[in-house]
């Protein structure tokens, strides 16, 4: 069998600038994907950015393009070829309403 | 052929015999009847975020605002930014706990179990502790009583404590606590060093529901009153090893009873500490839905706001029922 896991990241995110998700070690995972899903409704756009890292305190943009989308539902972002650090960068567009948010990160081996 | 003796002492010297030749096995202590070996080389074992309660609706805003956040554990390669992987005690992983820079905050990986049985109960760990290395010119080189000498960092005094807990319930719904915390230090980075147990149960998310009890994020969830936490003993010195990014790994055992509700003993590496007289409150009120209840959790709070770490290499629980 395969390993896997999935790690809620943020669960009462109340986005009003860009964010971070915490560092989160993936060492042993080959293929991740984000979930990024607004439980109330809001209005606006968010960029989600995957960051990478080799050690958990710098970072760098992964190669993938940013996934852009409208604040409502769930927007999601596959992610392969990482080091053995991921985190999300979540930007909101100017004006952007989105009162809670939840961020889950899906790895496999 | 000769009929033994004492079939129980030989039975216990073949169990002893054969463990010792087991590589994994030999490094730990356990009573007869092991419930559980965990080692992160192969997955989480079902070490998981302490999550607070929800009502029928699954709606955020009826968890607990101190129960919201414990993070996921990570299954970590002890990386780190001067020598890369580290490594666990065995093999690559462990079971890192990693809390957010926030003062006062938790992170928590918890076991769920049920009893089959009452007796003495044993949990063993060999566990890691540490503060999130800074490479940042512009950072401090003191914190607390810690300031680079070469020997001592300030790292040292970053991290707050790591804690070693039940979660017991029984006998028609009476349910306690038995909590082993570690203080390595406290918010100015004062080392403390000492072990400390709470003398009230843990505040419940059905205490809350009631209106007895609100508190806010950050606190401490185990026990929120300060005054409430007693010292035991002298304080003990570990191996924190000069830097953020070293990992020697302490060996951890702790039995309790749960025919008597009674802590028994706690050893920490060389230290042998008997806590038969260290209380262990009971709820007032009785539990629905927890019949023989086991739960263990690890937890580590950081007091200074920097990250802090609690790594497990592996762990053996273990009774004799």
């Amino acid at each position: 069998m395969r390993e896997s896991q999935t790690a809620v990241l943020e669960r009462g995110l109340e986005l009003t600038g860009e964010c971070a998700t915490e560092p989160f070690e993936t060492p042993w995972a080959a293929e991740a994907r984000w979930f990024v899903q607004f439980l109330e409704p809001g209005r606006g756009t968010v960029s989600l950015r995957t960051q990478i890292s080799a050690d958990g305190l710098t970072w760098v943009d992964h190669e993938n393009a940013p996934v852009n989308g409208e604040a409502a539902g769930i927007l999601t972002a596959p992610v392969r070829d990482f080091g053995h650090w991921l985190r999300l960068v979540v930007t909101p567009a100017e004006g952007t309403v989105a009162p809670l948010v939840r961020i889950v990160l899906s790895l496999k081996e | 052929m000769t009929t033994p003796a004492q079939p129980a002492d030989t039975a216990a010297a073949l169990r002893d015999a054969i463990r010792s030749s087991d590589p994994q096995l030999s490094k730990f202590r356990p009573l007869p009847r092991i419930l559980a070996h965990d080692d992160f080389d192969t997955g989480l074992h079902g070490w998981v975020e302490l999550g607070g309660n929800y009502n029928g609706k699954g709606e955020y805003g009826s968890l607990d605002r101190h129960f919201r956040d414990f993070r996921p554990p990570q299954l970590s390669s002890c990386n780190f930014f001067d020598v890369g992987t580290h490594g666990a005690m065995s093999g690559t992983y462990a079971l890192k706990l990693a809390t957010r820079p926030h003062p006062g905050h938790t992170a928590t990986g918890i076991r769920r179990l049920t009893m089959s049985g009452r007796g003495l109960l044993q949990i063993e760990a060999y566990l890691a502790y540490k503060a999130e290395a800074v490479v940042d010119p512009d950072a401090e080189d003191g914190f607390g009583d810690m300031e680079w000498d070469g020997n001592r960092h300030p790292s040292e005094a970053q991290f707050g404590a790591f804690t070693v807990a039940t979660d017991l319930c029984g006998d028609d719904g009476v349910r306690y606590h038995t909590v082993v915390r570690y203080q390595n230090a406290d918010e100015q980075g004062n080392m403390l060093r000492q072990w400390r147990y709470p003398v009230v149960p843990e505040p419940t998310p059905r205490e809350h529901y009631e209106g007895k009890v609100d508190y806010p994020y950050a606190t401490d969830f185990t026990a929120p009153n300060p005054e409430d936490w007693r010292t035991y003993g002298q304080p003990q010195e570990l191996c924190m090893n000069e830097v953020p990014t070293k990992v020697n790994w302490h060996y951890l055992r702790w039995v309790i009873d749960t025919e008597r509700r009674k802590n028994v003993e706690v050893q920490l590496n060389d230290r042998l500490m008997d806590w038969s007289e260290v209380p262990v409150p009971i709820y007032d009120d009785r539990y629905g839905s927890l019949e023989n209840l086991l739960n263990f959790y690890f937890s580590v709070r950081t007091l200074s706001g920097q990250r802090n770490f609690l790594y497990l290499d592996s762990v053996v629980i273990s009774a004799d029922w």
